[in-house]
């Protein structure tokens, strides 16, 4: 069971990274979130979701998924989004395993479905 | 202020250059609740210094649905009245994240300044630098200098430095829903705008109950039809517009949301590139993010292409002025027209209602009728408005969503406070502001 990422559905309104960050620190916050809308090409248009697993690094981008093993070097024809950084130094998605009521909070949360169990 | 707080107002004069921070007190939200509700009364306490002030909401940037909002209140240097406008796209919330309820922006700068505001810290500086740029060269310079791509700010074009009356605060890059030559008040007040960034924390009062019936209500949301749509010609097509959506279509590239708001209202419009592409454009400004429904619908009418209206939202946009006010008032009917008379502007604008809230957003309802007669409309287009820039609710999607209502902000504001905070309170803070 894991978290699917649908990026084409995603509005960018950072609801999923909102809630992740509830479900780690109680009160309202963005600096915890495993799962993050990158939104730093905003000229360009060009969003997406970040997501950080126990092992691996999962960028939701509207072209497709990319899924990195974390520790290893990443694609160094793709440019690190700013939210990259951070994501790394944070726990990774435990399916909000004590929110017995909702399931991943993400999941929950998400206003257009672009965020779902598989 | 405990909860749904920063418990913080900054008060800076421009004249000395000094920022002072009071205290957001309990008795002071149990009077005016929040919003627009307190940026009036700041204003009407710092009145003699022609303040700007600018406010969240009590719900801004919690789970409460589309609660990314926050509010501009001032008077505006072309109406003469005070007037409030919507802080919408991720700004809105990034001010209280950044660790201020309310700023009070008082007095004249003897020099170009702006004011960075960062993680409950406010520094005036020097925009010397800055002051001459465009809209977008001005964030892209601020966010460079900070080396951070997810400031945030608000910035003035040419149009406010020149104090043109249709001057807008802008947005990031974007245009705003300020329809009140706001832009000219910075401008008036050499102050170039504010950038905000903030890792904040908000706490709450009874966290899980607060998370549960915000749950509650964007699941009745979801129940929408009106959510299987995206994007701004939609929205224009249930206003009566009919050939919006196709004439919009081949300029059209993806939509997106305010904060946590159900419905994504702003469309991204790509010019010099395919509006199919799903990969990262490799050119560094290749559209418009367009949440102006009356611009769009204003270049239309002078029988531009989808394309040149384009072109003339960013020039707009880069220019920092009221796109509506110049497909309005320009008297031009071609782009290169158009893009020559954004220096000359003028004449005047219907607001309305009394003036107060902006025409950016329809005057009725979107989508959704909520059971009103024709003759009960304005008063409660302006009711709306002030419910949604008092909790902080992206004013748009109010329009859209009736479950989005007074008692469930009012429930989730004193859950979330640990305040009594009642209905004849929000009456009372409504009537104060809609008169």
């Amino acid at each position: 069971m894991g978290i699917k990422i649908n990026a084409i559905k995603c509005t960018n309104c950072m609801a999923c990274e909102m809630v992740c960050s509830y479900h780690r620190d109680d009160g309202f916050a963005f600096l915890s979130a495993c799962i993050v809308a990158y939104r730093a090409r905003e000229k360009k248009d060009y969003f997406g979701v970040l997501l950080k697993e126990e092992e691996l690094l999962v960028v939701a981008r509207p072209e497709g998924l990319e899924i990195n093993k974390i520790g290893e070097e990443a694609d160094p024809d793709k440019e690190a989004d700013a939210s990259a950084k951070p994501m790394l130094l944070r726990e990774g998605c435990d399916l909000c395993e004590d929110m017995d009521d909702y399931g991943p909070m993400c999941v929950a949360f998400c206003p257009v479905d672009a965020i779902t169990l598989d | 202020m405990e909860y749904l707080s920063t418990d913080k107002i900054l008060v800076i004069d421009l004249n000395t250059a000094q920022v002072e921070e009071e205290d957001l007190s309990d008795s002071l939200v149990e009077e005016k609740i929040g919003g627009i509700g307190i940026t009036k009364y700041l204003y009407e306490t710092y009145q003699d210094d022609d303040p700007i002030v600018i406010g969240t909401g009590l719900l801004t940037g919690t789970t409460y649905p589309a609660s990314g909002a926050s509010q501009i209140t001032a008077k505006s240097p072309v109406t003469e009245k005070l007037c409030h406008c919507p802080i919408i796209y991720k700004l809105g919330l990034e001010i209280k994240y950044s660790g201020f309820d309310y700023i009070v922006i008082k007095g004249q700068s003897p020099k170009p300044v702006y004011l960075w505001i960062h993680d409950g810290v406010a520094d005036i500086s020097d925009a010397g630098d800055l002051w001459g740029k465009n809209v977008w060269e001005t964030t892209d310079t601020l966010r460079n200098f900070v080396g951070d791509d997810l400031l945030q700010t608000m910035m003035i074009g040419p149009a406010g430095e020149n104090k043109s009356d249709y001057a807008q605060v802008c947005y990031n890059h974007w245009n705003s829903p300020d329809r009140f030559g706001f832009g000219k008040l910075f401008g008036t007040k050499n102050l170039k705008g504010l950038a905000f960034r903030g890792m904040g924390m908000i706490e709450v009062a009874e966290p899980e109950d607060f998370v549960e019936r915000s749950l509650e209500i964007l699941k009745e949301i979801k129940e929408n039809s009106f959510l299987e749509k995206q994007g701004i010609a939609p929205m224009l097509t249930a206003l009566g517009e009919a050939d919006v959506e196709e004439w919009i279509a081949p300029v059209t590239h993806r939509h997106s949301a305010d904060y946590f708001t159900p419905y994504a209202s702003n469309t991204a419009l790509f010019l010099d590139e395919d509006p199919g592409l799903l990969e990262e454009s490799k050119k560094e400004e290749p559209g418009i993010l367009v949440s102006d429904i009356y611009a769009l619908l204003g270049f239309k009418k002078l029988g531009l292409s989808a394309m040149d209206t384009g072109h003339a939202l960013k020039a707009c946009a880069k220019h920092g002025i009221d796109p509506f006010a110049v497909a309005t008032l320009s008297g031009k009917e071609s782009l290169a027209d158009i893009e020559a008379s954004l220096e000359s502007i003028t004449g005047k604008l219907e607001l309305p209602g009394q003036g107060t809230f902006t025409p950016w957003c329809p005057v009725g309802p979107v989508f959704n009728d909520f059971g009103l007669g024709c003759e009960q409309m304005p008063a409660w287009w302006e009711r709306r408005q002030a419910l949604s820039m008092i909790f902080g609710i992206q004013p748009m999607f109010a329009l859209m969503s009736p479950e989005l209502s007074e008692a469930n902000m009012l429930e989730l504001a004193s859950m979330g406070t640990e305040l009594e905070l009642t209905q004849e309170t929000l009456d009372a803070v409504i009537n104060d502001i809609c008169g």
